[in-house]
């Protein structure tokens, strides 16, 4: 359709917004509501502009101006707000106009009259959007004279975010938010006219997706409260990196000042995370700044430690390496090591000439699927079965099935960016549930948007995919394992089948267990599905594909640690939390561990070297749709601390080798040679790739112990730093031990009781929380790095109380 | 109709026409008259059983052929509206009824609920029949308690005998209503915020398009008319188009209910053609101003006001004569202004109005009508205001007239605009003196 904007034309595709409009054709226009990714709903008024459109005859034809035979353009009586005007064939739009200024200057005004200029202590100062709108757009005066409107200033909406309701413009934006991306409705407007704020029920914002709203909010009323007031925008170093504490690959921008991470905002990929992160990844950086952060290597002084520089540690250690047999050595990192970590854990494996290398956590199964999809293919996909509590697993494809129920397809990008008025996007849209269906040991979120929600047993996902794929085969299935009859399970398939579009999300409880894998492989060729595999950390794709893999099943890492190692290095693994491994360690001839904390498998080691966050580290991830992501280190003080690849550096030093991998640039030469591109080039958003499926490797993984009938659940906070986000924990509370209210109530349990319990025989220090979504009889525990999502045997009878919640009157 | 125009009779502008008689209103007041039996005896129902009988479009071609235009206020021809619908697709469809009449200066509709709700359930039983709706939904104002509970009661004796409920009146026309009392929010008189409303939702407008038709209540295809509109649906249907397009003017069709308050004889609602003057309706039906008059205004507090005049007076009472006068008709709600009233004071309680019922969506809205409007009337009448005040205030409603989200900003600036257009003397006396031309007195002292 032709658009004039202010004499400049332009084709754009009709249903396009006018603000697209204008800004695609090079101007500005103000705007405080529109956001994009949410519906457009003209509540702020500041886009205004003098609109006109030809009219046509009832023949069809256009009326024409008399004296320039051009088809007549007729201006709309009033100003219209161009977010949510549509465009229309040979519009008009007038932005620079005396008439459009005087209606912004008066918009401007009418925004601030209630608003503090308390700009200078406020945390938004300098990138507030109506800091800048009123410098652009206002007249820089007000004729206000009266007493603005007094509201609180400290208003904690959860222990996350803290409202100042003085400083609320009204947008709507964070209200908007919560009912059009994650669904929870859990803050809205309360009073009306003048007095209106938001406001939430007594219980605060319990969504996954909160902190979201920080980022959006024009002004500074909404805050994160890990950050406020603890810098000016201007003094922070923005990082744009890729998250690791999933295998979403979201992008994330990691402000930091005078050498602390302060904060951490969404980043913008449209094609994985939109502009949305979970709290887990937004709130859950507070560790990287804890003090007991291991700033210097440790080496063991009979049974304490020393502070020793690299060179001694790494002197050490490779004279008592030069002492072992090289199949004796056993190397292991955590599975959100980046590809990077992985060349230098490998170069370490071969120098030494062992076998014994792996990643944990990693599943027995490949993570490359034979039919894999993108994030973006589940945000336009037709039909959906997803396998396990992904709100929880990964909750950055949460949002996104979201958005495949609403059915609008991902905008296409403006030359300024994302639409900011995506005119399809609607307040309350109604979301195809039928496309949905959700397959869970206990109540996951996601069943409330599910057309088909099935609860099955523990371990009982292998029966239900194979039973359903007995249906597919026009086999006979038993109704009981199915959760449904017969002729909707049928209906079910036919829907699969019939679908443009259909995709299995396969989670960490099918993952666990190989005949489950197998019977949701099975299931999806004979419905036509293709896969998404939830890694159970963030690099697990990429550790796979780059091969930090042993060379034989019983040298993996459960082998190392069962004994096959008489030596080991351990990036990130924490196995003595397990008293029985613990004991195994302990007569370890030689124990080196990476770690940013003194864990408990660091406090047996002989050699303890500081290691960096997630957030301190560059290198390459890859996200589990085989996006490869580039991650970069933030400008923040980790002391001594250096990722595998210095770890490696310093040991060939030591070796007197220069080891591949032994800076991020060495290992990068060797990964352009396996990958056949430069990871240095990666652009933010990332490069999809085909991936090659890995040899398959038998893992004892899980340790074979009493597969009992618990389950150790996946959560988007990491409970190994959950006690050191003290933010995150005040929101979400402890590491939960879920039970069902009548299970609870027998063992005269209620929530918020702390308990120790033995979990698979380990000890866990766990909050309870009653809750009707948890079956009869299961108890769920959050999953760790060492004990990842699948069932677990939880010793209720050997359960101890240490601290009663407080009686409720 | 134009062959015959030139034969054509004058058409009906005045009550005293002996052509014309009362339908609308013609059993309010009378005892009994909200009862099934008394509305079945004076030839209730029979519209229905007739539009019932007829294809739904020769309904809706009726009322389109009779020129009525929506009473709810802004006077959109109602049968174009019900020919807004979709064509049939299987979804339900909702007609809507709004009696949330909370207009200061309107109380016509009050009086149809309490005293003759039946003929608002015919007339929606009769554009539900036109649109193929077999929901009807009547949203009452929160504070007219006694028409619901004289609704409630009319609409449980329709269902009793059929006339709601499955196969209504012996037809295979499914029909009936649900009643939903509204908590007294005057935003919710606006069509998208009363269905928000309805829905259980927060009461703010909506973004148009869609328009109900397309989405309206749940999402699905609605029209919502006002309860005289429906009223007078009845009678178009009952009598043909032609009875009803032989009243009023050559924009404005049929009877209309104006209701008159102020200091007259006789305030109160009356049924007069449109195109009725002003000095009928005051001065003969009203027994005038029982004290000097010095400004009317014509259609409910949100239309602008015109000064009294003998002009004023000989005004017809319809859509395009108030347009051309930069006024509107409104709901027909009739305010007299007396001379000794304030013009700042009476539109400062105005003002206070709209300040109340803003919803709080927009920001010229919430920050102008709801905030910085009221404050600047209570600097003035505080005797504190400047010149500077008086055209900050004519600039600010400037701004708030036409760029807000919904009707109610323009609400409350048009005939703010209004009074300084015509009363501008007395804001400047106020100014100048530091106390009001006309003083407040003490109504109530002995």
């Amino acid at each position: 359709m032709k658009v004039t904007v202010n004499g400049t034309v332009l084709e754009l595709d009709p249903g396009t917004s006018a603000i697209d409009a204008v800004f695609a054709a090079g101007f500005d226009v103000p705007y405080f509501c529109s956001q994009p990714y949410m519906s457009p709903i003209g509540a702020c008024r500041m886009c205004l502009a003098r609109i006109g459109a030809p009219r046509k005859e009832r023949d069809g034809s256009w009326i024409l101006d008399e004296s320039s035979g051009e088809p007549k353009v007729f201006y709309f009586p009033a100003m219209m707000a161009t977010c949510t005007t549509a465009i229309m064939e040979g519009m008009v739009i007038d932005t620079l106009s005396k008439d459009v200024k005087d209606a912004q200057n008066a918009m401007v005004e009418f925004t601030l009259i209630n608003h503090p200029l308390d700009c200078p202590v406020c945390d938004k100062g300098g990138a507030c959007e109506l800091q800048d709108r009123a410098y652009e757009y206002g007249t820089g005066r007000s004729r206000f004279v009266f007493d603005k409107r007094h509201q609180e200033k400290h208003h904690p909406l959860s222990a996350l975010i803290t409202l100042d309701r003085e400083r609320c413009i009204h947008c709507k934006r964070c209200v908007r938010y919560f009912e059009e991306v994650p669904g929870d409705e859990v803050l809205d407007f309360i009073e009306r006219g003048g007095h209106t704020y938001i406001g939430t029920l007594e219980d605060g914002l319990p969504s996954n997706f909160t902190g979201n709203i920080t980022d959006i909010c024009p002004v500074g009323a909404l805050l994160d409260a890990t950050s406020r007031f603890r810098g000016r925008n201007w003094e922070y170093d923005h990082t744009f990196t890729t998250s690791l504490d999933d295998a979403s690959g979201s992008a994330i921008v990691v402000d930091a000042r005078t050498g602390r991470i302060e904060r951490i905002k969404s980043g913008l990929n449209p094609e994985v995370n939109k502009s949305w992160i979970d709290d887990g990844i937004r709130f859950g950086h507070e560790y990287a700044d804890d003090p007991e952060r291991l700033k210097r290597p440790l080496l063991r002084r009979g049974e304490g430690f020393e502070e020793v520089s690299w060179e001694e540690a790494a002197a050490f250690v490779a004279e008592r390496l030069a002492g072992f047999s090289g199949k004796d050595v056993g190397v292991a990192i955590r599975a959100d090591a980046t590809l990077e970590e992985g060349v230098a854990a490998r170069a370490l494996a071969q120098h030494v000439g062992t076998g014994q290398l792996d990643h944990a956590p990693r599943h027995g199964p490949s993570l490359v699927p034979l039919h894999g999809a993108t994030v973006l293919d589940v945000a336009t996909a037709d039909a959906l079965l997803v396998l396990g509590d992904v709100t929880e697993e990964l909750p950055a494809l949460d949002l996104r099935i979201k958005d495949a129920l609403k059915g609008v397809s991902p905008p296409e990008l403006f030359a300024h960016g994302v639409p900011i008025a995506d005119l399809r996007l609607k307040e309350r849209m109604p979301r195809a549930s039928e496309r949905l269906a959700v397959v869970a040991p206990y109540r996951v979120d996601l069943m409330k948007y599910a057309g088909a929600a099935v609860q099955v047993p523990v371990a009982g996902e292998a029966a239900w995919l194979q039973a359903m794929a007995a249906v597919a085969h026009a086999q006979p299935a038993d109704e009981a394992v199915l959760g449904m009859p017969r002729a909707e399970a049928e209906s079910l398939v036919r829907a699969w089948r019939e679908a443009q579009k259909p995709i299995m999300i396969v989670g960490g409880f099918v993952l666990a267990s190989e005949a489950a894998t197998e019977a949701a492989a099975s299931l999806a060729k004979a419905v036509g599905f293709r896969q998404v595999l939830v890694p159970p950390m963030a690099n697990g794709v990429g550790l796979e594909i780059t091969q930090v893999l042993p060379s034989h099943a019983r040298y993996d890492y459960q082998g190392m640690l069962g004994g096959s190692a008489k030596a080991l290095v351990l990036s990130n693994l924490n196995p003595a939390v397990d008293p029985a491994v613990a004991e195994r360690l302990r007569s370890c001839e030689l124990l080196v561990v990476h770690d940013l904390f003194l864990t408990e498998t660091a406090r047996l080691a002989h050699v303890v070297l500081p290691g960096t966050s997630g957030y301190e580290k560059d290198g390459t991830m890859v996200s589990l749709e085989g996006r490869f992501l580039p991650v970069r280190a933030a400008p923040v003080d980790a002391g001594e601390a250096r990722d595998l690849t210095g770890v490696v550096k310093a040991l060939g030093e030591a070796f007197g080798q220069r080891l591949e991998g032994r800076s991020v640039r060495s290992a990068r030469r060797v990964l352009r040679k396996e990958l056949g591109f430069d990871p240095t080039e990666l652009h933010r958003l990332g490069l999809l790739r085909e991936l090659p499926r890995r040899r398959a490797i038998v893992s004892l993984n899980v340790r074979e112990t009493v597969v009992g009938d618990s389950l150790r659940v996946p959560s988007l906070a990491r409970p190994e730093y959950l006690g050191r986000n003290a933010h995150l924990r005040a929101a979400l509370g402890g590491p939960a031990l879920r039970l069902h209210p009548e299970d609870a109530a027998a063992r005269g349990l209620r929530t918020g009781d702390e308990v120790v319990v033995p979990v698979d025989g380990v000890p866990r220090r766990l909050e309870v929380r009653v809750s009707d979504a948890v079956p009869r009889g299961v108890s769920l525990v959050p999953a760790t790095p060492e004990a990842p999502a699948g069932p677990a045997a939880v010793a209720l009878d050997d359960l101890v109380h240490e601290r009663r919640a407080l009686e409720v009157a | 109709m134009s062959d015959t125009a030139s034969s054509a009779p004058k058409p009906i502008t005045s009550r005293f026409d002996p052509r014309f008689e009362p339908t609308l209103y013609a059993h309010v007041g009378v005892p009994g008259s909200h009862t099934l039996s008394y509305y079945r005896s004076h030839g209730g129902y029979e519209a229905a059983s007739k539009a019932l009988g007829l294809e739904p479009k020769a309904v809706v071609d009726e009322v389109k052929a009779s020129g009525l235009r929506g009473r709810g206020g802004a006077g959109f021809p109602t049968g174009v509206k019900w020919s807004f619908m979709p064509p049939v697709d299987g979804r339900q469809r909702f007609i809507v009824c709004n009696a949330d009449e909370s207009e200061p200066g309107s109380f016509k509709d009050r009086y149809l609920l309490e005293d003759d709700p039946h003929q608002l359930i015919e007339g929606m039983l009769i554009a539900g029949w036109a649109i193929q709706a077999t929901i009807g939904v009547v949203y009452v104002r929160g504070e007219y308690y006694h028409a619901y509970g004289r609704l409630a009661a009319a609409i449980d004796e329709a269902r009793a005998a059929g006339i709601l409920g499955r196969g209504v009146l012996g037809s295979e026309f499914d029909f009936d209503l649900i009643l939903h009392r509204g908590a007294g929010a005057y935003i919710c008189g606006e069509e998208t915020a009363l269905m928000n409303s309805f829905e259980g939702l927060r009461a703010n407008p909506r973004l148009k398009p869609p328009f109900p038709a397309q989405a309206g209540v749940y999402g699905l295809p609605s029209t919502i008319n006002n309860v005289e509109s429906f009223c007078a649906a009845v009678h178009i249907v009952a009598r043909g188009a032609a009875w009803h397009a032989a009243m009023g003017t050559d924009d404005s069709k049929g009877m209309k209910l104006y209701q008159v308050s102020g200091p007259v004889a006789r305030p109160g609602v009356y049924e007069v053609p449109m195109g009725a003057t002003f000095r009928e309706l005051i001065m003969e039906l009203a027994g005038g101003p029982s004290e000097p008059a010095k400004a009317i205004i014509p259609g409910g507090s949100s239309t602008p006001l015109l000064p009294w005049s003998d002009a004023t007076l000989d005004l017809p009472m319809d859509y395009g004569t108030m347009a051309k006068h930069r006024s509107m008709l409104g709901t027909g709600g009739v305010i007299v202004i007396p001379e000794r009233k304030c013009i700042v004071d009476a539109y400062y309680n105005v003002v206070r109005f709209y300040a109340h019922e803003s919803c709080g969506k927009c920001t010229p809205c919430r920050e102008g009508s709801a905030t910085w409007l009221p404050k600047m009337y209570q600097k003035l009448l505080a005797g504190q205001g400047t010149h500077e005040d008086l055209a900050l205030m004519e600039d600010m409603v400037k701004h708030m007239r036409g760029t807000a989200f919904c009707p109610l900003a323009d609400a409350c600036a048009m005939p703010v605009q209004a009074s300084f257009e015509h009363f501008r003397h007395e804001y400047e006396h106020l100014v100048d003196q530091g106390e009001s031309l006309y003083p407040r007195r003490r109504e109530w002292a002995a």
